[in-house]
């Protein structure tokens, strides 16, 4: 009997309901019917990962020429970021509703008529559906074309609806992933010439496929360094100041934690696995890279007095983390890395809300200084992002703490490993990193929520603003309870791959 | 029916659940379920100590939670933990009555009670875990706790601050709002907890295990020995402790977090938070005996036992600095600040003496009993300290005063308790505090043990100072006693304080016992000896004597020393000097908080913003356009020239000779053709295009 394909529907799903999109006027309909092909789509990945044991390639898949066969594939590291994926973009595009309401009415006001709705919950969905497709996907030509069908939408979401110069943002954010995506395919092309360019087959990961290629150290490095542009680690993080901090804060909402965490998500897929040996020997650069990339954009966040460029540099100091724990090439810190996607995009999908409640309900505030004490008056708005700081601080009862742990679990094993000075230095580190994480994640809820009440009129905001991020908050909790649902499988499904300690 | 032994630390979270459901009902009714969840965590820690005791063993129930990283949910009684558990649910519950009536009418009442349970429950989830992660959660669950009542009133009024508003040291303010303490707390103490993070991966990597009791064998030890790491990992495991437990140079955190509630103080300083650290120390210290036996003869039996000496040292230093602020304090509960994190500095000698004379026992003993003196004398004392705040509206001592006539009850219950933690015999403060300074001279650690001594007599004298200028002396205020709900719970505690204190003797030997019963703790073991002689006499004889004549100067011939002081110039800096918390405060903001400070604002400005930036937004831009400009004039250029004007003017000429040409006579268009088609077949040939 042949099988359904449900990985497919995850994906047809939203771009059926992304074409619809074009043909309904009413922005309530198109909320409702964005937000339920998304769901649907974390609802099959849920029942996927469920029931399908560990790793499940959906039967229909394209054979093209010498360029391999396109399928799509969930398994536990698949799960976690596409269900994430789903989840928030399902929740976003609820959230958006009532926000972009209030950025068109401002684009009104400039004098600008932006795409209505139709185009904007067209291109969102599309948006989403790609990034879904990116970590599902089992060849790199196919990531690639998912990749681009990213960022196409993305770049039309920022160029359309976003803040600030937003058109010159919208290229400078295009051609920059552009870059990073290309020194990706350079490395991809030359590896795929030689062993073809499917990294996963029926027989799952080929593991190893390019370790006995001679000369291609260029192409590891090509691979490796695109994908950092796409995780923004220090010193390629140019562009995601500007792009998240300006983007429509749905989109916000959905680039940082999502888009970028996938360059995380791939470099372990694609890179780890067609490299290991190259990746294990580089893993004291990239232990030191994450280390200085979370003290980095730690103390960039530090100095921000705009909420979303703060919110943007925090970003870079989490995908910190998440480079750290596949630095560490064991199972426990890849394990860390792909939980952390789960939290990051759970935990910076409700600041950045956040941030956008407040700029919704304050005619655009988004200057640190002009706010404070208004937890007095947003006691859910407070809750909330003081569960989001949770979240990626790692404070129980959120997933975080779980994540944060096998990350610097992980992390610690390397160390061990390399000897007393890596030991040490890792220790400074992280105590510096992590410092500076729960500074600026408590320093900024005081400057926000705390001290006497400095803005006028201050009252909370409309309920369907901040009640659809609640089902953030509740997942981040659930999964801190049920955790072994997520890391049991994780990390037997790692210990399957020839990893370190 | 063993399951229900889980309800020691699930009850007071299920409080929290319900607290949160319940929340638009009446004060009444959620402080009746914050109570009663802790009243049922209190009965079933009863009951398992009861068990526990009959059975003449520990209990343990698990179920599995994370079984990849063999995290279990469960509950762990041993010699150790029962004891901690007792106290804890017991003072916690005196606390949650107490609240019931002091927070009436407070705003926040949901969020108090919420956070409230919540603590209590991590707190008790923390003493009953067996793993070491479930440990670190309920360890990082009363840090998020502590941060949201500390900071409570978040709103920021003057009247919730703590210290002298206006009063700086070293350009640093002195005093510090509900949030801005709540922030110090947090970040404080998640410092030391990366460490602890980072110990506890350490040995989970090792040990192949996070359950405690994979621990014992030591094999950890051996392992890290080798790798050179040993010293380093050890202060990194126990850094969290340090930390939570306001241990030098972390203790600046607890001095403001007096700005909660004055019963979060309460719970804070006598049943969860800080003693959590004491208590990490406790758990963890047989682990270093075991550990000590194993490498015993060698380095890294040394390495043990200075990291040991190196906690008592600190222990000895913290008690001692802390002893000297509360002298000059001005703020009631801050004296009772200072005082908590100094004789926390005693439990910490403590661990490490008694490790260190006897072995994991001698460590659990003296550690684990003056913990329970401490953090019985210390309710009855916040929580008494909050009821004359309350009567005299102000937290000032200089607004209080012969407070004994009109609060008869609240100043027996706090005299008591003071007499305790002065070490008055037979109060329970004495002689749990006379076995740390007898185990410290039993080690012939000198300094350690003069500190400890003279940390005695400080103590005395400041605790005679609060006293005075509290209950006796000129009256400034008229106040009323108050109401039974409020003062029962710190009068049964002061009771206790000499109550428990007068039966010590006869059963400090079957509570040793008990705490054989720990993981861990039946390893004895002599690292050090030796023997200071006089310390008793020394310490008893001027312990009485300083609280007297402190008692008398202050309060019977009702002098002001303070009017002495700040006519010499030499004693009111000594005097600034420990007013201003020995400038550490004003040191750290000044170092550490503007260092980071100004390295993230230059870095932004000179790095990402100069450099990175530019580098990628101005310096390749302009690369490109220059090239664009090169390319325009040098390739683009020319070629235009040669496409629009070299060619054109060619074909031009072209035509002028092909004009030229047409002369009209049919002779020279032949002669044409031929040399055409010469020139054609020629060219074919030199291409090679005949066979």
């Amino acid at each position: 009997m042949s099988e359904i394909p449900l990985l497919w529907a995850t994906l047809l799903a939203p771009l059926l309901a992304s074409i619809l999109s074009l043909f309904i006027k009413e922005k309530k309909s198109l909320a409702i019917l964005n937000s339920a092909a998304l769901g649907f789509s974390a609802i099959v990945l849920l029942y996927l990962y469920t029931s399908k044991g560990t790793t499940w390639i959906d039967p229909v898949s394209f054979s093209i020429g010498g360029l391999g066969t396109f399928a799509l594939v969930i398994d536990p590291t698949v799960f976690l970021v596409a269900f994430s994926i789903a989840v928030t973009t399902s929740v976003i595009a609820l959230y958006s509703l009532p926000y972009m309401d209030h950025r068109f009415e401002e684009l009104h006001h400039e004098g600008v008529s932006a795409p209505g709705w139709g185009s904007y919950y067209f291109l969102y969905t599309l948006f989403a559906l790609a990034m879904m497709g990116t970590v599902m996907s089992t060849n790199i030509v196919e990531f690639y074309i998912f990749l681009e069908l990213t960022l196409i939408p993305s770049f039309l979401l920022i160029a359309f609806y976003g803040y600030g110069e937003r058109l010159k943002i919208a290229i400078m954010y295009l051609l920059w992933t552009h870059v990073g995506a290309l020194l990706f395919l350079i490395g991809a092309l030359s590896v795929g010439q030689k062993i073809g360019f499917d990294f996963i087959t029926q027989g799952g990961f080929r593991i190893g496929a390019a370790n006995n290629l001679v000369g291609l150290e260029y192409a590891f490095w090509l691979m490796i360094l695109g994908l950092s542009v796409k995780l923004a680690a220090v010193g390629v993080h140019m562009w995601l100041p500007y792009a998240h901090a300006e983007a429509p804060t749905p989109i916000s909402a959905l680039l940082s934690p999502n888009l970028i965490g996938l360059g995380g998500a791939m470099m372990f897929r694609i890179v780890y696995t067609l490299f290991p040996q190259m990746f294990a020997s580089a893993s004291p650069i990239l232990t030191a890279w994450a280390v200085m990339t979370m003290i980095y954009g730690g103390l960039m966040a530090l100095s921000q007095t705009d909420f979303k460029r703060l919110l943007a540099y925090s970003s870079i100091s989490q995908m910190g983390y998440l480079l750290l724990g596949l630095a560490s090439v064991n199972a426990y810190g890849i394990a860390g890395t792909f939980l952390h996607y789960m939290v990051h995009a759970y935990g910076k999908a409700i600041l950045f809300a956040v941030a956008g409640i407040l700029i919704a309900t304050y005619h655009g505030l988004r200057d640190i200084t002009k706010m404070g004490g208004l937890a007095a008056k947003m006691p859910y708005t407070a809750s909330l992002a003081l569960l989001g700081f949770m979240h990626i601080t790692g404070i129980p009862p959120t997933l975080g703490i779980w994540s944060e742990y096998l990350i610097v679990r992980g992390a610690v094993a390397q160390a061990l490993q390399n000897g007393s000075t890596w030991y040490i230095l890792l220790a400074v580190g992280l105590l510096i990193a992590i410092g500076l994480s729960t500074a600026y994640a408590f320093v900024t809820m005081r400057r926000i929520f705390y001290g006497p009440l400095k803005v006028q009129e201050a009252r909370e905001a409309n309920a369907s603003l901040w009640g659809p991020l609640l089902v953030f908050a509740l997942l981040g909790i659930l999964f801190f309870l049920f955790a072994s649902l997520l890391i049991d499988p994780l990390l037997s499904f790692l210990k399957t791959f020839p990893l370190g300690a | 029916m063993e399951s229900l032994l889980l309800l020691a630390w699930l009850s007071p979270f299920i409080g929290t659940l319900l607290i949160l459901l319940f929340k638009s009902a009446s004060w009444r009714i959620k402080s009746l379920l914050g109570i009663l969840s802790i009243l049922v965590s209190a009965l079933v820690s009863s009951y398992a100590a009861y068990l526990f005791l009959t059975e003449g063993e520990s209990i343990h129930i698990s179920y599995p939670w994370v079984k990849s990283l063999n995290v279990s949910l469960g509950a762990f009684f041993d010699g150790l933990s029962t004891v901690m558990a007792l106290v804890v649910s017991w003072l916690s519950f005196l606390i949650a009555v107490y609240s019931y009536e002091y927070m009436k009418g407070e705003v926040g009442g949901t969020r108090y009670w919420l956070f409230f349970t919540f603590f209590v429950g991590s707190m008790m989830l923390l003493v009953l875990s067996d793993n070491m992660i479930s440990m670190f959660i309920g360890w990082e669950g009363t840090g998020l706790a502590s941060y949201a009542l500390i900071g409570h009133w978040f709103t920021d009024e003057e009247e919730r601050w703590v210290g002298e508003p206006g009063r700086r040291a070293l350009g640093v303010p002195m005093w510090s709002e509900p949030s801005h303490s709540s922030l110090r707390a947090i970040v404080f103490t998640r410092l030391g907890d990366v460490g602890m993070v980072i110990g506890i991966a350490t040995l989970h990597t090792l040990a192949g295990t996070t359950l405690l009791s994979g621990l014992l064998d030591a094999q950890w030890a051996t392992q890290l020995l080798s790798k050179g790491v040993l010293p380093v990992f050890l202060w990194l495991l126990f850094l969290g402790a340090l930390a939570k437990s306001a241990q030098f140079p972390f203790h600046e955190w607890l001095v403001t977090a007096m700005t909660g509630p004055t019963s979060v103080s309460a719970l804070i300083h006598a049943a969860t938070m800080v003693k959590a650290g004491v208590y990490f120390a406790l758990r963890f210290s047989p682990f270093l005996v075991a550990a000590y036996i194993l490498l015993q003869g060698g380095i890294g039996s040394t390495i043990i036992e200075e990291f040991l000496v190196g906690l008592a040292v600190i222990g000895a230093f913290t008690a001692f600095m802390m002893a000297t602020m509360a002298i000059a304090s001005r703020e009631l509960k801050l004296v009772l600040a200072f005082s908590t994190a100094s004789q926390l500095g005693y439990m910490f000698l403590g661990v490490a003496v008694g490790t260190l004379a006897g072995g994991a026992v001698g460590g659990l003993y003296a550690g684990m009993s003056h913990l329970m003196s401490h953090a019985v004398f210390k309710a009855a004392l916040f929580l008494g300290a909050g009821a004359v705040i309350h009567a005299v509206h102000s937290r000032f001592i200089d607004d209080m005063g012969g407070l004994a006539k009109e609060m008869p009850i609240t100043a027996t219950a706090f005299v008591l308790a003071s007499l305790s933690l002065t070490g008055v015999p037979p109060f329970l403060g004495f002689w749990t505090k006379d076995e740390i300074i007898h185990l410290s001279s039993e080690t012939g650690l000198i300094v350690p043990t003069i500190l400890a001594v003279i940390t005695a007599w400080i103590t005395a004298s400041y605790t005679a100072r609060m006293i005075s200028r509290v209950f006796f002396g000129h009256s400034h205020h008229k106040a009323h006693e108050v109401s039974p709900v409020m003062f029962t719970p710190y009068l049964v505690l002061g009771l206790a304080s000499i109550g428990i204190g007068a039966i010590w003797p006869s059963i400090s030997g079957s509570f040793e016992k008990m705490l054989e019963h720990t993981l861990g703790g039946e390893n004895s073991v002599h690292m050090l000896e030796g023997h200071i002689p006089g310390t008793f006499e020394a310490t008893i004889i001027l312990v009485l004597l300083l609280f007297l004549s402190v008692f008398y100067i202050y309060s019977i011939a009702k002098k002001q020393p303070y009017s002495y002081i700040s006519k010499s110039p030499t004693l009111m800096k000594l005097h600034s000097f420990l007013f201003d918390r020995w400038y550490i405060n004003a040191l750290y903001y000044t170092t550490i908080v503007d260092g980071f400070k100004e390295t993230s604002k230059a870095l932004y400005k000179y790095f990402d913003t100069l450099i990175v930036d530019n580098f990628y937004h101005k310096a390749i831009p302009k690369l490109f356009q220059k090239l664009v400009n090169v390319t325009s004039i040098y390739i683009e250029h020319t070629w235009d020239l040669i496409l629009h004007h070299y060619l054109v003017e060619g074909f031009k000429g072209l035509w002028r000779i092909f004009k030229q040409l047409q002369t009209g006579k049919v002779s020279s268009y032949l002669l044409y053709l031929w040399l055409g088609l010469s020139l054609i077949l020629v060219s074919m040939y030199i291409l090679g295009w005949f066979p």
